[in-house]
């Protein structure tokens, strides 16, 4: 099927097959494998990317849903320059093995859009669904709570 | 010191943040076919037929692969350490399964759905044998017999002994004795095992794949395939975690290279989450007898204890844990007249491996809690027990060298002072609890092992660094740079790592056992020590000093004490774009072993209607002996603290006792604490106790967070509710049935 969609600011149209979800359509038809399979069912959030403005788990949302919509990736976050997010989990240790960042990166972002100062447990809840192994979360809590003072 | 002790910025972490780091599972070459492997739905049988001819049919299938068609090699599928493979007893695939989830048959299409939809169309039929789902079962009289031992014992069992333990009973005025249940947490990882396969023109494989042992699973990918270790090229640059049990081979990396053999095209093969259960690897569940003999004045006399850690249908790490395991009980506490016995059973459930923590998590969970019940019943203090038979500088380690640079007695003083140990109790279900730990770096029973690391030095003055170890997410390339930049005086920018190829970097036994920072930092200050020797030479002639009177800092050679000075990139390169020679070295490091400490104190508000624990605070004091990058090594504890909270609360993979089924292979119903479930944790990081045997007197962090958790929290349910829980993972009900039978 063909779609049309604006990934990154970037208008691009591709054939992509109609059982595809979005985040098999962004590694392997739109060739950006920022954005991580976990676990392919919703679980885990390591596929979270911006939808027309809302977080969404890429494996949850069929690829021809996408058509006509505009996606953010982790690909997009800093394209001019590190985004302060990006600052912040480099500063104070909120990525280790990394497999969950993109995906903990684009739901901070999709909540400092909507609560540009959130409170710790604003910031806790809002990362709820999106699981980290290897931090403790406190790392990760430290460096949003950073980049929402800047 | 300018660079060591400051938590510089990562370099793998920007690739990490902007979504350029490529994992193995992110690669894609031409013509690449995809893989996935059919799984039994039986615990225990023999393949009596197995068909594959309409999933050959089925257009789009390039290869379907069952026991039938590939090489039948006896090997032992944990890779470290291939000298002590005492438990050969897996095959790429086998005429036999052992357990529910096994896989039977792998298929190749041209894509993922393909293959999905051929594994349905391959013909299985078993003969079922009876299955042993629990340690009893297979231990019974005429159990079935799962591998060629009627026993079911996976190795011989594991004795130790020291003094005279039944004297040493009969010279306690107290005997506490107790039995512990262990259940099965596993890594989980967020990274799924992925592995891709290429053949070259020449006969030569090229793997990709997530593993923490690329040389280990280099080395048997070779012997099971039948091909020279020279036409095999394994590669890993970024990692999702692996928690110690990516180490193994999983199958798939054989019939993945198989496939592609067979196909003459690239092939991928990539875990499901789910599968990432199935075929993944395991903590050990378990049971441990334990009993100890106390004088009045806390002086421990005796301690017998007798482990059984259950391996599941194979071996994997079961010799090493079950050694590791039983003989952390030697140490921790002193005690001159022990009687340790370990053993380790098969049965018909998935694999247990190495994981995090390798044994000694079981076993000091029973060891600390039971120290917490002997305070009590001595009247004592549990901080001040467990300070009074604290192992000391020069005791014997569990790896049975002597221990240098003991940091336990500091953690539990330190630890008591930060959370006012001695305050009142802070009110009804409320209390503070406390756990210790050591652990090894290098310290593997039985071998010697081995770090190595070359330097070179490049025309601008830069440093690279050479290193065969994993990047598992840990920072440890960031720490091993750290260690470079400081031992040459050079800024952190100037040391880049080149890792991730066993064609390229020099050998290394794997990212496991809390080795990175300790042996292979040892290897990298060595081989820096190396260059920066032939580099004072050089500079020392163009100086028209001597060598010995020469200091870098900061890229300048300089005359101590005066002005006189030459940049690092013009002693290496007097003519701009040529080196005046190659300044390179190489060292190899066989440490002696290495013990970090750890006491974590943790404090619960236990609800008294509905059973529920929650952790108010976590207070971790870790002796480290110095500290390369604090960030990253708080990062460890942080995250250790995690996993042991998960394991000792909630987190269990349960196997149905009549079938053999996996109950909970996957995120909803394997419950890991998420982000609002996690404490405030203030981490202590202390360096009194450096290590002459680590890079700057540095010790391991990876493993030892995981350990001390675990314990601290079952005392501190204790402290809170007189609720004594000898198991993990501890429910609600389980608090709730404890406080109804005091009642």
């Amino acid at each position: 099927m063909k779609m049309a969609l604006t990934i990154n600011g970037e208008k691009r149209e591709l054939e992509v097959e109609p059982y595809r979800s979005l985040l098999d359509v962004l590694r392997n038809d739109a060739g950006l494998t920022g954005t991580k399979k976990g676990c392919d069912v919703g679980d885990c959030g390591a596929c979270t990317v911006i939808m027309n403005g809302k977080p969404v788990n890429a494996c949850l949302v069929l690829g021809v849903e996408a058509d006509a919509s505009t996606v953010t990736t982790i690909e997009g976050l800093g394209k001019d320059g590190l985004h302060p997010l990006q600052e912040a989990f480099i500063e104070h240790g909120g990525a280790q093995c990394g497999f969950c960042t993109p995906g903990m990166l684009m739901m901070a972002k999709a909540l400092l859009d909507e609560i540009p100062k959130p409170t710790e447990e604003q910031v806790r809840f809002a990362i709820a669904g999106n699981i980290c192994r290897c931090t403790g979360y406190t790392k990760i809590v430290e460096a949003i709570l950073h980049a929402s003072n800047r | 010191m300018p660079v060591i002790g400051k938590s510089v910025r990562r370099p793998d972490v920007l690739g990490k943040v902007t979504g350029g780091a490529r994992y193995a599972g992110d690669l894609a070459l031409p013509g690449m076919l995809h893989a996935k492997l059919k799984r039994c739905d039986v615990a225990h049988a023999n393949i009596k037929r197995i068909d594959a001819s309409k999933a050959l049919r089925h257009p789009g299938v390039k290869a379907v692969l069952t026991h039938e068609d590939v090489p039948r090699v006896l090997h032992f599928g944990s890779p470290h350490p291939r000298s002590a493979s005492l438990a050969c007893d897996q095959y790429i695939l086998d005429r036999k399964v052992r357990y529910w989830g096994e896989a039977v048959a792998a298929v190749a299409a041209e894509s993922e759905e393909i293959a999905d939809e051929a594994l349905d169309l391959i013909d299985v039929e078993y003969e079922e044998l009876p299955a042993a789902l629990t340690v009893e079962q297979a231990v019974a009289p005429g159990a079935p017999m799962i591998h060629e031992r009627r026993d079911n014992l996976v190795v011989d069992p594991v004795t130790v002994k020291r003094g005279d333990v039944e004297k040493g009973f009969a010279q306690a005025d107290l005997i506490v004795e107790g039995t512990f249940e262990l259940g099965r947490p596993t890594p989980a990882y967020m990274e799924p095992n992925v592995c891709l396969c290429r053949w070259e023109e020449d006969g030569r494989l090229t793997a990709w794949i997530s593993t923490q042992t690329p040389f280990m699973v280099r080395g048997i990918l070779a012997e099971v395939l039948g091909v020279p270790l020279s036409k095999v090229r394994v590669l890993v640059d970024h990692m999702g975690g692996g928690f110690g049990a990516k180490q193994d081979l999983f199958q798939t990396e054989f019939l993945c290279a198989l496939l592609a053999k067979q196909t003459r095209r690239p092939v991928r093969l990539e875990f499901t989450r789910k599968e990432t259960f199935l075929g993944g690897r395991s903590r050990h569940p378990g049971t441990v007898w334990l009993k100890q003999g106390f004088r009045k004045d806390g002086t421990i006399t005796a301690r017998q204890a007798k482990v059984t850690f259950n391996s599941g249908a194979y071996a994997s790490h079961g010799p090493g844990v079950t050694a590791v395991g039983t003989a952390a009980l030697t140490s921790l506490y002193r005690c001159d007249n022990l009687l340790l016995e370990g053993k380790c059973v098969y049965t018909n459930t998935p694999i247990a491996g190495a994981y995090r923590g390798y044994g000694v998590v079981q076993t000091y969970y029973a060891l600390d809690i039971q120290m917490d019940e002997a305070a009590e019943r001595l009247g004592i203090d549990p901080c001040l027990l467990k300070l009074k038979n604290a192992v000391r500088e020069g005791d014997i380690a569990p790896s049975n060298h002597p221990i240098v640079g003991h940091g336990l007695e500091d953690c539990i003083r330190r630890g008591m002072q930060e959370v006012n140990w001695n305050a009142p109790k802070p009110g009804k279900y409320r209390g503070w609890g406390m756990g210790c730990e050591m652990h090894g770096s290098s310290a593997y029973p039985g071998i010697k092992e081995q770090g190595n690391a070359t330097v070179r030095l490049s025309e601008d003055g830069s440093a690279q660094l050479f290193t065969g170890t994993t990047g598992l997410g840990t920072g440890a390339h960031t720490a091993l740079a750290q260690i470079v930049a400081e031992e040459l005086g050079l800024e952190f920018e100037d040391v880049s790592v080149v890792h991730g190829d066993t064609d390229v970097v020099p050998w290394d036994i794997g990212a496991f056992a809390s080795h990175t920072t300790y042996m292979g930092g040892r290897a990298a200050q060595m081989a820096a020590e190396q260059v920066k020797k032939q580099l004072l030479e050089v500079a020392a002639e163009k100086l028209e000093a001597s060598a010995a009177d020469l200091e870098i800092q900061s890229g300048e050679v300089r005359i101590k004490g005066a002005d006189k000075k030459l940049s690092v990139k013009k002693v290496v390169s007097p003519t701009r774009g040529m080196p005046s020679k190659q300044f390179i070295a190489s060292a190899t490091y066989t440490p002696t072993k290495s013990y970090s400490f750890a006491a974590h104190f943790v404090e619960v508000q236990v609800d008294g209607e509905t059973g529920q624990i929650d952790i108010l605070q976590v207070v971790p004091v870790h002796e480290l002996g110095k500290i390369i990058h604090p960030v990253a090594a708080a990062g460890q504890i942080e995250g250790g603290i995690q996993q042991g909270i998960g394991h000792t609360l909630t987190e269990d993979y349960v196997v149905d006792l009549k079938t053999g089924r996996s109950l909970n292979a996957g995120f909803v119903d394997y419950k890991m604490p998420l982000s609002l479930d996690m404490p405030p944790i203030r981490t202590i990081m202390l360096e009194t106790a450096p290590d002459p045997g680590g890079p700057f007197g540095a010790k391991g962090v990876g493993e030892d967070p995981i350990i001390a958790i675990g314990p601290a929290i079952a005392n501190a349910v204790y402290a809170a509710t007189g609720v004594r829980l000898r198991h993990y993972p501890i429910s609600p009900e389980d608090v709730l049935k404890g406080l109804r039978e005091k009642r």
